[in-house]
């Protein structure tokens, strides 16, 4: 018994003492870390070269741009789940991107990368992750973000005869079991903007919530407009009941924290949006969402 | 009061504990990426705010989700002892009228315990709602999961209880029986309180699993604890939130295992009642005595579990036995 107590006391001083030494440790760390980062971003900016030559040194893989995304992927975003194919709003995006860096489509390799590990600490795999992942502050202490390659309006997917396709006010909405995807906005949506009086479902993934959306276990999906319109292609007599004003939420690429290559990928989804590039796209592929009418949450 | 050997001992063993942790902290704080792992997975202030939550940032309190696997849990483990008990007398019986539920309970208990709890909880919390029927059809989440624990976890369970009926010498039955018992009598007061007596301990090590598993209940988007830190994290982008989940999870497991080693030892100190002497001079000499040994080699080991008792040295238990046969 004694024996245990002094060791165990023991573990614990041991235990104390790197807890202290953690805490300098972190603090030091952290504010060096931000004092390079600031400093370094803001020398890579005024240098402000984006030749293909100027950003070798900082690719992943040197000669190719390596953009990753997950498995599987979905219309209006990718088509046929092939990023190779440049269809499809994002790999259309990520290819202009390349474009406008100086990359031929062959120099441009796709990662796998799963959405609960994209955040993960440590190097990454790719210079940047498209997977409709939305900005937000909390997220960009984590990793950085480019500019908004899209901006995101969450829309309501429901069976067509159910009572939501007609009974939509801002306090019937209230009254409804919403369903979304883990790791999506729209539960940040649904709680702050709808506030409905039942605590809504979160699933794994997208089958996940189509599944049950199927089978009334909600009463709807809450999800972006583009993803919305796909999901009633695939789900028999569903509907996309409305779309809700933009909150300001926005897509961005994903790159790990403090990469500098953001500035130059910057740049060129600025000179993409001037030279129409992106509206273009944005025709081409996810036209149908602009007659989705808008209701008030 | 403790002698020079013994004090060498806790110095040694002491000094041993300090040099191991600090090695292995030692490691993980000096090593490149330390700063930010520790950031990623044990941010007090994500820790924090994934505990309490906030609805309207996109996050649930993990802590008060943490109510939802409790109710799951305690749902789940009273009709699984039910459950697995009627399984287990079923399996056992052996009327030839019964053959058909015997068989039932015989492919239940192979399928149950083969088919992964995963496509359980996707086939009882998406299919049912799908049957479209009344009662059956508008359940919450948490009741699909609850069924799906216990269809599955009923099968190991009903195996622990066969195995601790088992145990029970058949001799017991034979005298039950003699006594004028009928059979379903012999097994409700002389079978199975010895049985259950026995399995105590693999009946709450399976419950220690079951708590853990409340956790795949998230999948039909129920928001228990581990969901509730998905979300957090998948929002936030930090996996403190896990850590917060995974420390909610200890506080309830580790009293539930601490209960069990507790009831092993009343159960051990209340068999030994009659032959605690002879358990002492085995904890001594942890080895078998030579004229226990022979009594039970010379008049054969009846059945397999008497044959293990005397290899393990629990020969003690035999004259008793033999004695009420």
């Amino acid at each position: 018994m004694r024996q245990m107590t002094v060791a165990a006391m023991a573990a614990i001083a041991v235990l104390a003492a790197s807890a202290g030494l953690a805490g300098c440790a972190s603090e030091s760390s952290s504010s060096s870390a931000a004092s390079g980062t600031s400093s370094s971003a803001a020398a890579s900016a005024s240098a402000a070269s984006c030749s293909n030559s100027a950003i070798q040194s900082q690719l992943y893989a040197k000669g190719m741009l390596t953009v990753a995304t997950d498995k599987p992927v979905y219309p209006p975003w990718f088509v046929n789940n092939k990023p190779t194919n440049g269809q499809g709003y994002e790999s259309a995006v990520a290819y202009a991107v390349a474009a406008q860096l100086g990359f031929s489509k062959s120099q441009v390799t796709w990662a796998y990368e799963p959405f609960n590990s994209s955040y993960a600490p440590g190097p990454k795999k790719f210079d940047f992750d498209i997977n409709e992942i939305s900005y937000s502050a909390a997220r960009a202490q984590a990793v950085t973000f480019s500019d908004s390659y899209y901006d995101v309006q969450q829309a309501l997917v429901a069976l067509k005869n159910s009572p939501i396709v007609t009974k939509h006010s801002p306090a019937d909405l209230k009254t409804y079991v919403f369903g979304d995807q883990v790791g999506t906005t729209s539960l940040q949506f649904i709680n702050s903007q709808i506030q409905p009086s039942q605590t809504p479902k979160v699933f794994e993934t997208l089958n996940d919530v189509k599944q049950a959306l199927q089978t009334k276990q909600i009463a709807a999906l809450v999800t972006d407009t583009p993803t919305a319109e796909f999901i009633t292609t695939e789900i028999p007599g569903s509907v996309v009941v409305a779309q809700f004003p933009s909150t300001g939420e926005h897509y961005g690429l994903l790159f790990a924290k403090g990469n500098q290559l953001v500035t130059c990928v910057n740049k060129a989804l600025a000179t993409l949006k001037s030279n129409g590039t992106l509206a273009k796209l944005t025709a081409q592929y996810l036209k149908d969402f602009t007659s989705v009418p808008t209701i008030q949450p | 009061m403790l002698g020079d050997s013994s004090r060498r001992g806790v110095v040694l063993s002491t000094t041993s504990t300090v040099v191991v942790l600090a090695v292995l902290v030692g490691i993980f704080l000096l090593a490149p990426g330390s700063a930010q792992v520790r950031h990623t997975f044990f941010n007090p202030a994500d820790m924090w705010q994934s505990f309490v939550g906030d609805p309207k940032a996109g996050y649930y309190s993990v802590g008060a989700a943490l109510w939802l696997n409790i109710r799951m849990f305690v749902a789940a483990e009273i009709l699984i002892l039910i459950f697995a008990l009627i399984v287990a007398v079923i399996r056992q019986s052996t009327g030839p009228v019964l053959l058909p539920l015997r068989v039932a309970a015989t492919v239940y208990v192979d399928v149950a315990r083969g088919v992964p709890l995963i496509l359980i909880i996707f086939a009882l919390g998406y299919g049912l709602p799908a049957l479209q029927l009344t009662v059956i059809s508008d359940q919450s989440a948490a009741v699909y999961g609850v069924a799906a624990l216990v269809l599955s976890y009923s099968a190991y369970v009903a195996e622990v209880y066969r195995a601790g009926i088992n145990s029970v010498h058949r001799s017991q039955v034979a005298a039950a029986r003699s006594l004028g018992l009928s059979q379903g009598a012999s097994m409700r007061y002389v079978i199975l309180p010895q049985a259950i007596r026995n399995i105590i301990p693999p009946l709450l090590n399976d419950f220690i699993s079951l708590q853990k598993d409340t956790a795949q209940v998230g999948l039909l988007g129920a928001i228990e604890a581990n969901k509730a830190a998905e979300i957090y994290s998948s929002t936030v982008f930090n996996y403190s939130s896990y850590v917060v989940a995974a420390i909610l999870f200890l506080a309830l497991t580790i009293p539930l295992a601490r209960f069990t080693d507790h009831l092993i030892r009343r159960d051990q100190a209340r068999r030994l009642a009659g032959a605690g002497q002879l358990w002492a001079e085995r904890a001594r000499f942890p080895f078998p005595v030579r004229g226990e040994r022979k009594r039970c080699g010379s008049r054969g080991c009846a059945s397999r579990s008497a044959r293990t008792r005397c290899s393990a040295g629990w020969t003690w238990t035999w004259p008793r036995t033999r004695s009420s046969a």
